[in-house]
């Protein structure tokens, strides 16, 4: 069976025509107005090429025949590997994947309910979950390891994760070149080598671009590294419709499509051919609380549009959902639901990320498999409707007839499985039995399903060599912080 | 004939409707014993499948569909046990939906339930007269009579038949089901049980009939 979420439904928001001006008015910026660059590399990578560059004031104005050129040499077939096959997720903007959410640093503790900073464990035990679900299908490290080392947490984030999903990896920690270089050894070392990584990438990296329209350097750094490395590349723009772009969604579109266009140009230019694939998580500023409204309308409307961009320039998207509840339940259900279906009917081919609330910083594990439920949903909602003979079933009309059912027919057995969506947390028994069942709420629920998956799941672990060499570099990498502080745990 | 027995048992489990009553029917001609292939193979099969569903392994048009294979299996296999003797059953059922209502997939779904749970079922089929509940449970000595209704309208001929049933036979019981109706209503008309649903009405009807 294919791994993914099949899509047969699109609707189209934007226009060829708005594309089009989408495209030129983003080009016209990047010549005129241009990019902040803080990188010395890149800007020299871009001065050697052609672009206007201040080095006063960083500024890179890049021609728009540059642009055209790195979107001709991009990679097309993206496949992000899992560490077992089954899992290879293929990007071939025919079906959408849906991936965890990414490093909270606050866990809502499973047994005492009391927020804390999150731990290895709960990188452990959260990709583990996320291993078992099936409508999630890209791992992210969904919290940071703050009980290590400070150096380190993000080694630890990757290792908890390799060791406890056999789905591909992505994460969003390489933002220095030392980062970009060990947490590409790591990935090297359990693919079994440079060669095999490159033809399998188990792992891939997504890079925020700076609002409005900066390249921050070690993030720019990194991302020339990673693009040479064979390691697939997400560039995240996320610009707050508003604050840090034009509060026009398209506006913040623009500006959000100049940063990954112009980071997808260097990629191109220091590594032709790399893995790019196109970010946009525009979710607006709130202007009565100052939060930024994750899993709202325009977020989601906003993540639909800039996957038609991605889809114009034949790029996997790769947008973002998330919510600002502080708990699971009714918000955190609307705000997921709202975020994720927009994109998926829009065709969102990467979808990022389930679990998270208080906008991607507070994970709770409940949510992780109650979000799984929502996209389950939306996969059904998805899929497409056609008419063929075995879809009209006019025999099995003809067979049954009037005023009988269509219960013992061999048509209705060989579809009622792949036909409806069959939901393991929403309680369609009667009242009667449910309220016999404990009255339990959709929460009460994904609790239970939560404590089954970390008493009984399994997922197997790396080799104890593979181990042994990520354990090796971990220690390697570990190094004084800031102010002298050189503790090692 | 232990295989012939086990094949049965399968062909239930398997739902095989088109082709059990031919298996039936060769058992029969290999000398099996009506009766064990009743309790052993049909039974068993049926307690299997009325299992898995229970466990939401199975989806309902399977349960479903091995009721159907269970019955025409009967159809070949009762006729041909010997005089005065009887299949162990948890009981007998009359099982109807009312008069002047037509649905009927409620209340198959307890019959099935109720067949797949040990009990004797005799199913009435839908827009059963009320006068019809009556004589048939005079004939066939039921131990409970289970009635369906699923439009407020309709509800009413419950009552209608559970006052004479009562007069008669203070003995047999009555289960009452379908979507308008409830337990306060249950207990207003005088009715012994009512269920929500289906896996319901199975755990009444075992403690109404002991």
């Amino acid at each position: 069976m294919a791994f993914g979420i099949k899509r047969g439904v699109r609707f189209n928001i934007l226009s060829d025509g708005d594309l089009d001006r989408i495209h030129w008015g983003t080009l016209h910026i990047l010549e005129k107005v241009g990019v902040q660059v803080d990188s010395p590399t890149c800007r020299k990578l871009l001065k050697d090429n052609g672009c206007d560059v201040d080095e006063k004031t960083r500024i890179a104005k890049i021609p728009s025949h540059l642009v055209e050129e790195a979107l001709a040499k991009k990679k097309t077939s993206i496949t992000l590997a899992g560490r077992n096959p089954k899992y290879d997720a293929r990007l071939d903007l025919n079906h959408s994947y849906m991936t965890a959410n990414g490093n909270g640093a606050v866990t809502v503790d499973f047994e005492t309910g009391k927020r804390r900073p999150s731990t290895k464990q709960d990188v452990a035990n959260s990709s583990k979950i996320i291993d078992s679900l099936q409508n999630v299908h890209i791992h992210w490290p969904m919290v940071s390891s703050t009980d290590q080392h400070p150096s380190v947490v993000h080694l630890h984030d990757f290792d908890a994760s390799l060791n406890n999903t056999e789905k591909h990896v992505m994460y969003e920690t390489g933002v220095t070149l030392s980062d970009a270089k060990t947490l590409t050894e790591m990935g090297y070392a359990v693919a079994g080598g440079e060669k095999e990584y490159r033809r399998r990438p188990l792992s891939s990296c997504l890079q925020c671009t700076y609002a409005p329209l900066q390249h921050d350097s070690g993030v720019m750094d990194a991302s020339l590294y990673f693009a040479e490395a064979g390691v697939p590349l997400v560039f995240f723009g996320m610009p707050q419709p508003g604050a840090t772009g034009p509060a026009t969604l398209v506006g913040s579109l623009i500006v959000g499509n100049a940063e990954v266009l112009s980071a997808l140009t260097m990629t191109q230019l220091h590594a032709p051919g790399s893995s790019v694939i196109y970010g946009m998580g525009n979710a607006p500023l709130d202007m009565r609380t100052t939060i930024r409204a994750g899993g709202s309308p325009e977020h989601a409307i906003s993540s639909a549009i800039a996957t038609e961009l991605a889809h114009y320039y034949g790029l996997p998207s790769c947008v973002g959902v998330s919510a600002t509840a502080k708990e699971p339940g009714d918000q955190a259900v609307m705000e997921y639901y709202t975020g994720c279906v927009g994109p998926l009917l829009a065709g969102a081919d990467l979808m990022c990320g389930v679990g998270l609330l208080e906008d991607s910083s507070c994970l709770f594990y409940e949510q992780i498999v109650i979000d799984n439920e929502i996209v389950g949903a939306i996969a059904r909602l998805i899929r497409g409707e056609w008419a063929d003979d075995t879809t009209m079933a006019l025999d099995v009309i003809e067979k049954v007839g009037p005023g009988k059912n269509f219960l013992t027919q061999r048509h209705t057995v060989d579809h009622m499985r792949s036909e409806f969506f069959m939901p393991s947390l929403i309680d369609r028994r009667s009242f009667d039995a449910w309220s016999q069942a404990g009255s339990k709420s959709l929460r009460d629920s994904a609790r239970d399903k939560v404590k089954g998956i970390l008493a009984n799941y399994k997922v197997p672990p790396l080799e104890k060599d593979v181990q042994r060499k990520l354990d090796m570099i971990i220690e390697k990498a570990k190094k004084p912080m800031w102010g002298g502080e050189s503790k090692t745990h | 004939m232990e295989d012939a027995i086990t094949r049965l048992r399968n062909a239930v489990i398997n739902y095989e409707m088109e082709t059990i009553a031919d298996q039936a029917k060769q058992a029969l001609k290999d000398g099996v014993d009506p009766l064990l292939a009743i309790e052993k193979g049909l039974a068993e099969g049926i307690k299997t499948v009325g299992e898995k569903f229970g466990k939401g392994e199975i989806y309902l048009p399977e349960l479903v569909m091995g009721a159907e294979a269970m019955k025409a299996a009967l159809a070949v296999l009762e006729p041909a046990v010997p005089k005065g003797k009887h299949r162990s059953s948890a009981g007998k059922v009359i099982i109807g939906t009312v008069q002047d209502d037509i649905h009927e997939i409620g209340k198959n779904l307890v019959s099935t339930m109720l067949s797949s749970n040990g009990f004797e079922v005799v199913d009435l089929g839908v827009n059963v007269p009320s006068a019809d509940f009556l004589k048939k449970s005079d004939e066939v000595k039921p131990q409970m009579v289970a009635m369906s209704a699923l439009m407020t309208t309709t509800m009413p001929r419950m009552a209608e038949v559970i006052g004479p049933l009562k007069k008669k036979n203070k003995a047999v019981k009555v289960l009452i089901g379908g979507a308008p109706v409830t337990d306060t209503y249950a207990k207003e008309i005088g009715a012994d049980g009512y269920s929500g649903d289906a896996s319901g009405a199975v755990d009444v009807a075992k403690k109404l009939v002991r």
